[in-house]
């Protein structure tokens, strides 16, 4: 109970005084026309507050309390005496007043520590230097900043480093109060030296302060949480040691991450080509390339690009880069696997729910059903995956459902009564999808031919593993002789083991893209759509040449969105198997090298690389969005 | 009359179509896509589905056979798990946890949601110089990986920020040392500062889109911008604020790394997910009370999404798809 109520406090807290400040300093300067002398009392009371909250937040004096109180009290009264009094002698005298209290206040109170020896020589020079730069800055200006007030700014500046900073902190009382009473009247001059604003002046001054009011905040957030943090990151990516005393090692960090085999290991390249799915890949690769060739030439082209050899280009490339990413491994592949993988699956199965339930029944179910995984965690989405699938040892019965089927698969498979059975049912799907081949065929619809006969094979070798060598998750025991279970290790086996973890992503994710592409789709023009189907088109004709380059930009989104999300993974890994059996990616590394072994400098270089790679996709949405506001 | 012409017409269509089988099996085989489409819809519910039905079976029940085979368990529907995982015998349960979650995702929806709008209403319609360069660049950190502010966040929230001032080599602290890490404040901050870029990015897709004769008969009745902001545009943006709240809530209450990095230690302050996370760390003993912690805390989502998906929709799709 006590923790629900100081729970509802915290927030309370927050939340209200987040909005006290905010609608506060917009009522303060809502002041500034009628009630100057109240707006400035106001105002220099919290500039007070937050100069002498750096006096304490560095504790420069003793008693802070008291002295922050006395500065608040100070600085209202100066600022009530500028808001009041017109005339400029008596505005700089009331200035000077202030701020020589000020910094008497800040002198006496001083803490022991800080008490400077002054060096009249630096102080000369770094108060000449100072007010030099004051005097450039209002010559550049053209007379737009008074001279005066210029000269002031850059003297006060350069009297605090001159007198103070510079300076070695073993002199005395006297000392200390006599840097802070001429740091005091000159910054008090400088405030005392403004013009008594007109009522016009006033009504601008309330005016020009929204556009800071608004925007501040958020933009004083964004550099303190992503501008700052990515600069000091790249920074410290430079450096070596251990986090309390970071030294200079130049680029040794990135050297370090690149030669790591941990990282990018090519030493299994080799492999690639005595894989089955490469040679594969090869072969599909080669005869899309021929089918869209032969197709080209007949329709008096070069290369065109039909159902048939999309198909196989499409099945080709996935092929491929499963083959090359399971022969390349370490932690930057694996990343290079999750963005080839997640992409090429969530994209296609997004667009295909988007189209397939465009307009058909039942399809905000079948929406809300395919989105809904988007709203739960990526620890819960592990945690669900991982009963999805779990091995239970070969002797006991499995939970799983991959390999409850899988290893019932096995046991069909060596039994001839069900691998018979099954092979019959097969048997008749495969001649009714041949039939459907054919029916294409005649009606010239080559998407049609292409895809049955590639389900036709697919089902075909399976049948073939079923009947002849056998297929599942049974083996023979080496004790026995019996034929017992043998699932499959999900996420131990490498590198497959990857590969479950970004099923459980593209489950995610898939949703995702759906929504975005049904979105687009139904914008896209109805009297295009009915302009081409007038034109003789096919539906799928209609879908690949019209609707498809209409939501080009949209799929453009979705890639570029899913990249930036996918680079970030971190809780699926964590949670499954935290970098083991070769599951490490970049996000996980960062977090291992910076947080567990606490070695700063090789973590934010793995986070430099996140950063890097992100970089095209920086830019591409940059460019779509000037784009966008320009057009 | 009526009959005669109905068998006129059926003879018609047979002689047009000789093989009216072949024809019914290709328009079957045809519909595939759309069974595609629901065989897609099962097997995307189903693992969601699974994880229900175990919570709600025993440990050995869990163990021993797989989720469809919860109707043959004497012991099923049982809620221990959920009794075990939320107030367990030794130790503290899911329950402080959850309201460290509730915690963090509130005040992290609610803080952002405000300072992005006043962000928001600014870019759309305050005329200030440099406004269209500051927009496109706080909005082009939305693709800047979170990774790359942990390490200088953590530190700031732990020893504060120093900063050096050249030449003269001292050193002066910019923001206090008030040991934030470990405690909830941190997670807040860290969230509101991640959000800005996209909560920008969509507040001000809408807020800029508002019919701009409201601004200017707002202004000639002498409105300044806070009233048109607390008037007009407001009260005008509701959908779009109610669409970032369950975005930024949903991406809160199931934040996993922020929480991780900034509270780590603090077993008092981690919110549900890093429990339940550190549930799946301890194989064996404690895996059954995953289901019911995992469907414990995917519950709250499961609601808001069901609930509000309208908006939920309306927030990803906003700013993807022009037109």
């Amino acid at each position: 109970m006590n923790r629900l109520v100081i729970t509802i406090l915290g927030i309370v807290a927050a939340v209200g005084g987040s909005a006290v400040v905010f609608v506060g300093i917009n009522k303060l300067y809502d002041l500034t026309e009628d009630r100057y002398a109240l707006f400035n009392a106001v105002a220099g009371g919290l500039v007070s507050a937050g100069v002498f909250g750096l006096v304490w937040g560095n504790r420069l004096v003793v008693s802070p309390v008291v002295v922050w109180l006395i500065a608040i009290a100070v600085g209202a009264a100066t600022g009530y005496a500028l808001g009041l009094f017109e005339d400029p002698m008596r505005r700089l005298a009331s200035g000077i007043a202030g701020g020589a209290a000020l910094g008497l206040v800040l002198g006496m109170r001083a803490t022991a520590s800080i008490l400077p020896s002054i060096d009249p020589l630096a102080a000369i020079i770094w108060l000449a230097v100072g007010t030099g730069l004051g005097f450039a800055v209002s010559a550049v200006s053209g007379g737009q900043i008074d001279r005066l007030r210029s000269l002031l700014a850059g003297g006060a500046v350069g009297w605090l480093f001159g007198a103070w900073l510079a300076a070695d902190f073993d002199g005395s009382r006297a000392e200390v109060i006599v840097v802070a009473l001429v740091l005091g009247t000159l910054a008090g001059a400088f405030v005392g030296r403004r013009p008594f604003p007109n009522r016009i002046a006033r009504g601008n001054m309330a005016v020009a302060s929204r556009k800071y009011i608004f925007a501040g905040p958020a933009l004083v957030f964004v550099a303190s949480a992503l501008l700052f943090p990515l600069v000091r990151t790249i920074w410290l990516s430079l450096l070596t040691g251990n986090p309390r005393d970071l030294q200079w090692t130049g680029l040794t960090n990135y050297g370090e991450i690149l030669t790591d085999p941990g990282i990018i290991d090519f030493s299994g390249f080799g492999e690639i080509f005595s894989s089955n799915m490469f040679w594969l890949a090869v072969v599909l690769l080669g005869a899309g390339f021929v089918t869209g060739r032969i197709a080209g030439r007949r329709l008096g082209g070069n290369f065109a690009a039909g159902g048939p050899s999309l198909t196989m280009l499409a099945f080709g490339v996935i092929l491929f880069g499963f083959a090359l990413f399971t022969s390349i491994r370490g932690t930057i592949p694996n990343n290079l696997w999750w963005i080839f993988s997640v992409i090429v699956f969530a994209v296609s199965l997004g667009l295909a729910v988007a189209v397939l339930a465009d307009r058909s029944k039942g399809e905000n179910i079948a929406k809300s059903l395919i989105f809904l995984p988007m709203a739960i965690s990526f620890v819960g989405a592990a945690v669900i995956w991982r009963l999805i699938y779990v091995a239970r040892p070969p002797t006991d019965p499995q939970s799983g459902v991959f390999n409850t089927l899988w290893v019932q698969l096995g046991f069909w498979s060596d039994s001839t009564t069900a691998s018979t059975v099954i092979a019959a049912i097969l048997g008749v799907v495969v001649a009714g999808v041949v039939y459907l081949a054919w029916r294409g065929w005649q009606a010239e619809a080559n998407a049609i031919v292409a895809g049955s006969l590639a389900i036709a094979a697919g089902l075909g070798y399976f049948i073939y593993r079923v009947v002849g060598p056998g297929i599942g998750g049974v083996a023979i025991s080496e004790l026995t002789g019996e034929l017992v279970a043998d699932p499959v290790l999900f996420i131990q086996e490498t590198p497959w083991n990857n590969f479950w973890m970004m099923v459980v992503f593209i489950w995610i994710q898939t949703g995702f893209a759906m929504v975005i592409f049904s979105a687009a789709i139904k914008a896209v023009p109805e009297d295009l759509l009915e302009a081409s189907r007038i034109d003789g088109a096919t539906e799928t004709q209609t879908f690949w040449r019209v609707t498809i380059p209409q939501i080009y930009p949209t799929i453009g989104v979705v890639v570029t969105t899913l990249v930036v999300t996918v680079l970030k993974v971190f809780d699926i890994p964590k949670v499954m198997t935290n970098g083991n059996f070769d599951t490490q990616v970049l996000a996980n590394e960062m977090w291992e090298r910076a947080f567990t072994q606490l070695n700063f400098g090789l973590g934010s270089a793995v986070a430099v690389l996140l950063f890097i790679a992100v970089l095209p996709v920086m830019y591409i949405n940059i460019r779509r969005m000037q784009s966008e506001r320009l057009g | 009359m009526t009959a005669t012409s109905e068998r006129a017409t059926a003879t018609r269509s047979r002689s047009a179509e000789p093989r009216p089988l072949g024809n019914r099996i290709y328009g079957f085989l045809r519909s595939i896509p759309t069974w595609f489409l629901w065989i897609l819809v099962i097997l995307w519910t189903v693992p969601t589905f699974s994880l229900f039905v175990n919570s709600l079976r025993t440990r050995d029940a869990q163990r021993g056979s797989g989720f469809w085979n919860a109707f043959s368990d004497e012991t099923f529907p049982t809620l221990d798990n959920y009794q075990d995982v939320l107030f367990p015998e030794v130790g503290a349960g899911l329950g402080n946890a959850l309201l460290n979650s509730a915690s963090i995702a509130i005040v992290a929806t609610i803080i952002p949601i405000a300072i992005a709008a006043f962000a928001a209403y600014a870019f759309a319609w305050i005329d200030f110089r440099g406004r269209e360069w500051l927009f496109i660049g706080t909005v082009a950190l939305l693709a800047v990986p979170t990774q790359v502010s942990l390490i200088p966040l953590l530190s700031a929230y732990s020893t504060g920020v120093r900063w050096t001032i050249p030449i003269v080599e001292r050193t002066i602290t910019l923001f206090p040392d008030l040991d934030l890490s470990g405690q909830i404040p941190s997670v807040w901050l860290t969230h509101t500062g991640f959000a800005m870029p996209f909560a920008i990015f969509l507040l001000h897709n809408y807020i800029a889109g508002l019919p701009k004769d409201l601004f200017e008969s707002a202004a000639i009745d002498g409105a300044d911008h806070f009233k048109v902001f607390w008037r007009l545009v407001l009260p005008l943006s509701v959908p779009v604020l109610a669409a970032f709240a369950i975005f930024q809530f949903l991406w809160t209450w199931n934040d996993y790394l922020i929480a991780l990095t900034m509270i780590g230690g603090n077993r008092e302050a981690l919110p549900a997910t890093i429990v339940v996370a550190s549930l799946a760390g301890e194989f064996g003993a404690q895996e059954h009370l995953l289901t019911s912690g995992a469907f414990v805390i995917t519950l709250f989502p499961l609601i808001v999404f069901f609930a509000l998906q309208r908006f939920f929709v309306r927030g990803i799709t906003a700013g993807s798809v022009k037109g």
